[in-house]
């Protein structure tokens, strides 16, 4: 009835084998929970990488270990368009670390997208180039940071590094040159212009700042209730209540328009940025990911 | 020897299947305590070491039930488009696909389902469908508004569940649908028309009242020599009330419409599940 020993031997073995893979499983192994995370990212399963990757405790990891964490946290946190986490964690990757490089680009690229361009141009400036390509992809970074700072100065300075030839970014480079040339060429306007104009003609401020169809439209009601209250004064008298109820209203839309049109050149101003505040990040993002991703 | 390596061969065979199990129950419990991103990320577990397919069909089961109480149907859909690609057993891959249809309805996506219903009769000819599936096909049918198709499916149906078609009239009475077109033609030709078609008649009145009142006080100040009053109140509000009420007469029917389309279809969501119900016993 009794195995042999070395039987006995054998299957105590086998025992502790499927004792200890139970209990490991109650401690969770870096590498194994960074290999899930980067299965279920694949999968486009972001929340759940995320959830698996905020599990792990970061005590007890190696320096190593703990910047892929942070790297890999803050690259979820850009695939879920989550940016203000996304350069926290980036950020936090030390100078050691294999992915250093490609945090500190995307994560000075989220500063950027959030407003935060001093932040993300400091970051740039001291991020490594180690060959011809990074340099010219940290120039066009600068450079476009420098475009939504609208200092063009700082911008020629950038472009002298631009060479217009790598496919990574040749188009975005000139693009950038044509966005340079659009924004500062772009005429300023002044509300108190725009105000004049709309108390001479209604309308014609809105015009002036770039708002046609706006400018015309309320054009219409202003002249309408001035023909009214002209009606009422000739037919009726200045003490008339067709004439006191037309013109007060005349005079709502009339000054109402001025102050719209005073607005209206703010309204267009920021419209106009934010248009190329959009093709400018854009175009700083192509190249980025072309090059590190 | 040869025991020995059997033996070892079986033990971590074992060993993993135990571990697997493991996680499948720990996915479970977290999925009937309402944990369903854990649920799901469990389950997920499972998908990543396990290979087996019987343990791997019952992982994906969990995770598109973890993601459909979500109410994440399209990723289900998608997730589950993976899971097909990595199923053999014809068996599983048709029980995947009938899954797949659910979500599919679940996330409004009702040509993707009726698509997807067409397509497994191609692929699983000897396999013949859940009640539940073939209801997902009638209800979206319905949703389309096809609803003689819907009708022959629901008759089907009807037959699997043991009941006599020719009883069934539910289809006899389709919705009547007003016509946008002639609420517009309405509203244009007379005052209040479209509003009243669109069975608003307080809506009709109202809009009668202000068209007459811009109309009568543009007449007044006309006939008073007004002619700027006449041109710029009365007629401005004639017609702007005038052209409102067009639209808004548009926009009535189209409710009228999605009203009585949502309550035939929801009269026939009830008969069409419990059938399913009925053949399921």
């Amino acid at each position: 009835m009794s195995l042999p020993v070395r039987l006995r031997f054998v299957l105590l073995c086998m025992l502790s084998i499927a004792g200890s893979s139970i209990w490991a499983q109650t401690r969770p192994d870096f590498t194994q929970e960074w290999r899930f995370a980067q299965y279920l990212s694949d999968k486009d399963a972001f929340d759940e990488a995320a959830y698996v990757l905020g599990n792990i405790k970061p005590d007890g990891l190696t320096p190593a270990q703990l910047d892929s964490l942070l790297f890999f946290r803050g690259w979820i946190a850009y695939s879920t368009k989550s940016l203000d986490e996304a350069s926290r964690q980036l950020l936090q990757v030390s100078p050691t670390s294999a992915f250093y490089l490609k945090s500190q680009y995307f994560g000075a690229y989220c500063l950027a997208f959030q407003g935060q361009r001093q932040q993300a141009a400091d970051i740039l400036q001291k991020a490594p180039a180690t060959d011809s390509s990074l340099h010219e992809l940290k120039a066009l970074q600068l450079g476009g940071i420098a475009l939504l700072q609208r200092q063009y100065e700082q911008y020629d300075r950038q472009r002298q590094a631009f060479s217009y030839g790598s496919y990574a970014m040749a188009n975005e480079e000139k693009r950038m040159d044509d966005y340079r040339k659009q924004l500062q060429s772009a005429r300023r306007r002044s509300p108190v212009v725009a105000g004049l104009y709309s108390a001479l003609v209604p309308g014609l401020g809105k015009v002036y700042a770039g708002k046609t169809k706006q400018g015309i439209a309320s054009f219409l009601p202003v002249l309408t209730l001035g023909l009214l209250t002209y009606e009422g004064l000739r037919k009726d008298g200045p003490l008339s209540a067709r004439f006191i109820g037309f013109g007060s209203l005349f005079t709502v839309f009339y000054v109402g328009n001025i102050w719209g049109s005073v607005l209206s050149v703010n309204i267009k101003r920021s419209e106009f940025n934010r248009v190329y505040d959009n093709k400018i990040l854009f175009d700083m993002h192509i190249p980025i990911r072309n090059l590190l991703n | 020897m040869i025991t020995r390596f059997c033996l070892i061969c079986i033990f971590l065979s074992g060993t993993c299947s135990i571990k697997a199990q493991s996680f499948l129950q720990k996915a479970d419990s977290l999925l009937t305590a309402g944990q369903y991103l854990e649920a799901g990320v469990a389950y997920e577990r499972v998908l990543f070491t396990e290979t087996s397919p019987a343990l791997r069909f019952a992982a994906a089961s969990g995770k598109t039930q973890s993601l459909k109480l979500r109410g994440r149907y399209t990723q289900a859909i998608d997730f589950l488009n993976t899971q097909i690609q990595q199923t053999s057993t014809d068996s599983l891959l048709f029980q995947l696909r009938q899954e797949q249809i659910l979500c599919a309805y679940l996330a409004g996506q009702f040509e993707n389902a009726i698509s997807l219903t067409d397509r497994i009769a191609y692929l699983h000819p000897d396999l013949s469908l859940s009640p539940v599936t073939q209801a997902v096909r009638i209800l979206s049918l319905n949703e389309l508004q096809r609803w003689p198709e819907a009708a022959a499916y629901f008759k089907q149906l009807a037959h699997g569940a043991g009941q006599d078609t020719t009883l069934i009239t539910v289809y006899n009475q389709l919705p009547k649908l007003k016509s946008v077109k002639k609420a517009q033609w309405l509203s244009t030709f007379i005052p209040g028309g479209g509003q009243f078609y669109a069975g608003r008649p307080g809506e009709a009145l109202l809009s009668i009242l202000v068209q007459s009142a811009g109309l009568y006080f543009g007449v007044v100040s006309f006939m008073h020599h007004y002619y700027l009053s006449a041109w710029g109140v009365g007629a401005a509000l004639f017609g702007s009330f005038h052209a409102g009420g067009v639209r808004r007469a548009e926009v009535l029917v189209n409710q009228y419409n999605a009203k009585k389309v949502n309550a035939f279809n929801e009269k026939l969501k009830a008969q069409t599940l419990q059938l399913a119900g009925q053949q399921k016993e």
